[in-house]
């Protein structure tokens, strides 16, 4: 039986009359379900800023990466006046895939279907026998590539589809102090290509985990104590929650027990930090963080090898359907760090955090079968508790802006990243 | 170097079933015991390129990236009452086939090469992952019988269908 879209509409508006998350509600079928799926590729894959690539995975000109913008097929390329480009990966002609690599260096591309033929910029350039058979005044500039705006951040390339949205900088707002840590601490670089598997769960989940759920570290990943990668169970308690506006959130891990991060580079990160940056990442223990909508990072430290070391890694947890995400995971390393503390960094990365990482292994289960219950019609109405630390006030004093809260083990950043999640929702009407 | 003899063709193929079974019954610390101390064991993240690229498969950027001291520790850590990746466990089975054996580096070496096919499923769903993949393993003998020294897997997605990779290869 077809159902209009009005009546779609409906039950999507009754599911979101039920989400409330200052109270600390939210109904699980927003996990699973496919209507409520479709209005998010609008509301939110179609307006916000959406990472693509980092900037040092295109180094020259014509390098690119294929990538997606939520479902979007687009090429992450750098024009050969330097400037980085995202284009639609999609021929102006017959929608033809025009890139079908996952990284390369070229300046042009050509569709396999007719052989319409693109600059790196977009412009479309050739057309096999256009004069004979399109005529003499077919104007090409009307069918370039669709362009997506783009700006970076700390080395961080974002795109929007949305030519009405703020700059990027105003989108992060206080997260930028944060990415800055993570991110402009140093030269960084992207260490070799992402690792991508994909997995049955909504892209929401890891999302919220990483946004604000320090809690399941204690029993998630309590194996991590008993094998002496971390020092006990609650080594994710202390530090700091912060809710940094638009839905963004990150969690200071702190204090640590010692510096994290390659002694040789101290220098170097106080070069490129502000001095109450560069006094929080000398006590930094971990920081795991989520821009919206679904961005994840993670800067992690273990002990491995005989020593504690850090890996920062970036995730993107991108939509293919309501209960199915690709994972797609980055190293990134300080381009000038010694070589030994690269290679250990990196085997860190992959033991704990990769596809095969003891870390992530156990968090795809949950997210997994989280969302797999959430499509029972019984489950799927049942309101998730997210209540905890509803009573706590944010803290003065914090050398980072945002609202703060002492101590990881609260759901305000899932709160508000579920307030940003609903009025984005319901301002696509 | 001579082709190996059909004996030891034979002592190969049963080092690699033997340790199917290993791996497919959970006896992981007796698959540890198969290893030699200084075994890497590694699975490049495999990449979508043009024909011409000169390579398909990344060495900066690895699945698996372990020597014997991680392998440890991934089947202690399963050992845990904390390892809900494979707790209940997932079913399993390596299928090994196309079996090719060349002299290895060292005397006492050979280079392996098989396809692997690997059945997982979990749980109460019908459906399952695979893993298709070529081994490149270098196999060393010890006193005692064959040791695998060096395992790379070539694995057949550039996006793994695997919702992780809680198993070994």
């Amino acid at each position: 039986m077809a159902v209009s879209r009005t009546e779609q509409r409906g039950r999507v508006d009754s599911l979101l009359a039920q989400v409330h998350p200052e109270q600390g509600e939210i109904p699980a079928a927003i996990f699973s379900d496919p209507d409520v799926y479709r209005l998010e590729q609008d509301a939110i894959f179609s307006r916000c800023w959406l990472f693509v690539a980092h900037e040092s995975e295109v180094p020259s000109p014509g390098d690119y990466v294929t990538r997606y913008m939520g479902e979007h097929p687009v090429i992450v390329t750098r024009d050969e006046h330097g400037k980085i480009q995202v284009l639609l990966n999609v021929c102006r002609h017959r929608g033809m895939r025009i890139c079908r690599a996952d990284l390369g260096n070229a300046s042009h591309f050509r569709c396999p279907y007719h052989g319409f033929t693109y600059k790196n910029d977009g412009e479309l350039i050739g057309i096999p026998f256009q004069k004979e058979i399109y005529g003499d005044d077919f104007d090409k500039s009307r069918f370039g590539l669709v362009k997506a705006r783009s700006e970076s951040y700390a080395g961080l390339i974002f795109a929007t589809w949305n030519e009405q949205a703020d700059s990027l900088r105003t989108y992060l707002g206080p997260m930028t102090w944060y990415l800055d840590l993570l991110a402009g601490r140093a030269e960084m670089e992207v260490v070799g290509p992402p690792m991508r598997h994909e997995l049955a769960a909504n892209w929401k989940l890891p999302s919220e985990n990483f946004v604000g759920d320090a809690y399941h570290t204690l029993h998630t990943h309590a194996s991590m104590a008993e094998i002496g990668l971390t020092p006990s169970a609650k080594w994710a308690k202390d530090g700091y929650q912060v809710s940094a506006g638009n839905g963004h959130g990150v969690m200071v891990g702190t204090p640590a027990a010692k510096f994290i991060f390659a002694d040789e580079l101290l220098p170097t990160f106080e070069r490129h930090l502000r001095p109450e940056q560069f006094a929080l990442l000398k006590s930094l223990a971990n920081m795991p963080g989520t821009v919206f909508p679904n961005l994840s990072f993670l800067v992690s430290a273990i002990t491995f090898k005989g020593r504690l070391i850090s890996h920062t890694e970036l995730f993107l947890w991108r939509p293919i359907a309501p209960d199915r995400i690709e994972e797609c995971t980055w190293l990134l390393m300080e381009r000038d760090a010694p070589q030994d503390w690269k290679d250990i960094s990196r085997q860190a990365y992959i033991l704990t955090f990769g596809t095969s990482g003891i870390f992530s292994q156990d968090d795809t289960e949950n997210f997994t079968a989280i969302t797999r219950n959430s499509r029972s019609t019984i489950a799927g109405r049942l309101s998730f508790l997210y209540e905890m630390g509803r009573g706590t006030t944010p803290i003065r004093g914090f050398a980072g802006p945002g609202t703060v809260y002492e101590g990881k083990y609260n759901e305000a950043n899932a709160r508000a990243y579920y307030r940003r999640w609903l009025d984005l929702m319901e301002a696509a009407g | 170097m001579s082709a190996p003899s059909p004996q030891t063709r034979e002592e190969v193929l049963e080092f690699l079933y033997r340790e199917a079974e290993l791996l497919d019954t959970g006896r992981l610390e007796d698959w540890l015991a198969l290893l030699t101390d200084d075994v890497q064991y590694r699975m490049p993240v495999r990449l979508t390129r043009e024909r011409t690229s000169p390579t398909d498969r990344s060495d900066q950027m690895q699945f698996f990236w372990d020597d014997r001291a991680t392998l440890e520790l991934r089947v202690r850590r399963l050992r845990t009452d904390f390892a809900w990746a494979e707790d209940p466990p997932s079913r399993t089975r390596h299928f090994v086939s196309n079996v090719r054996i060349a002299p290895g580096g060292g005397a006492d070496e050979l280079d392996v090469r098989a396809y692997v096919l690997v059945y997982r499923n979990r749980g109460d769903t019908a459906g399952y992952e695979l893993i298709s993949g070529e081994r490149r393993d270098l196999l060393r003998r010890v006193a005692g019988g064959w040791r695998l020294a060096r395992r790379e897997v070539i694995i057949d997605q550039a996006s793994l269908a695997n919702q992780n990779l809680a198993i070994f290869v």
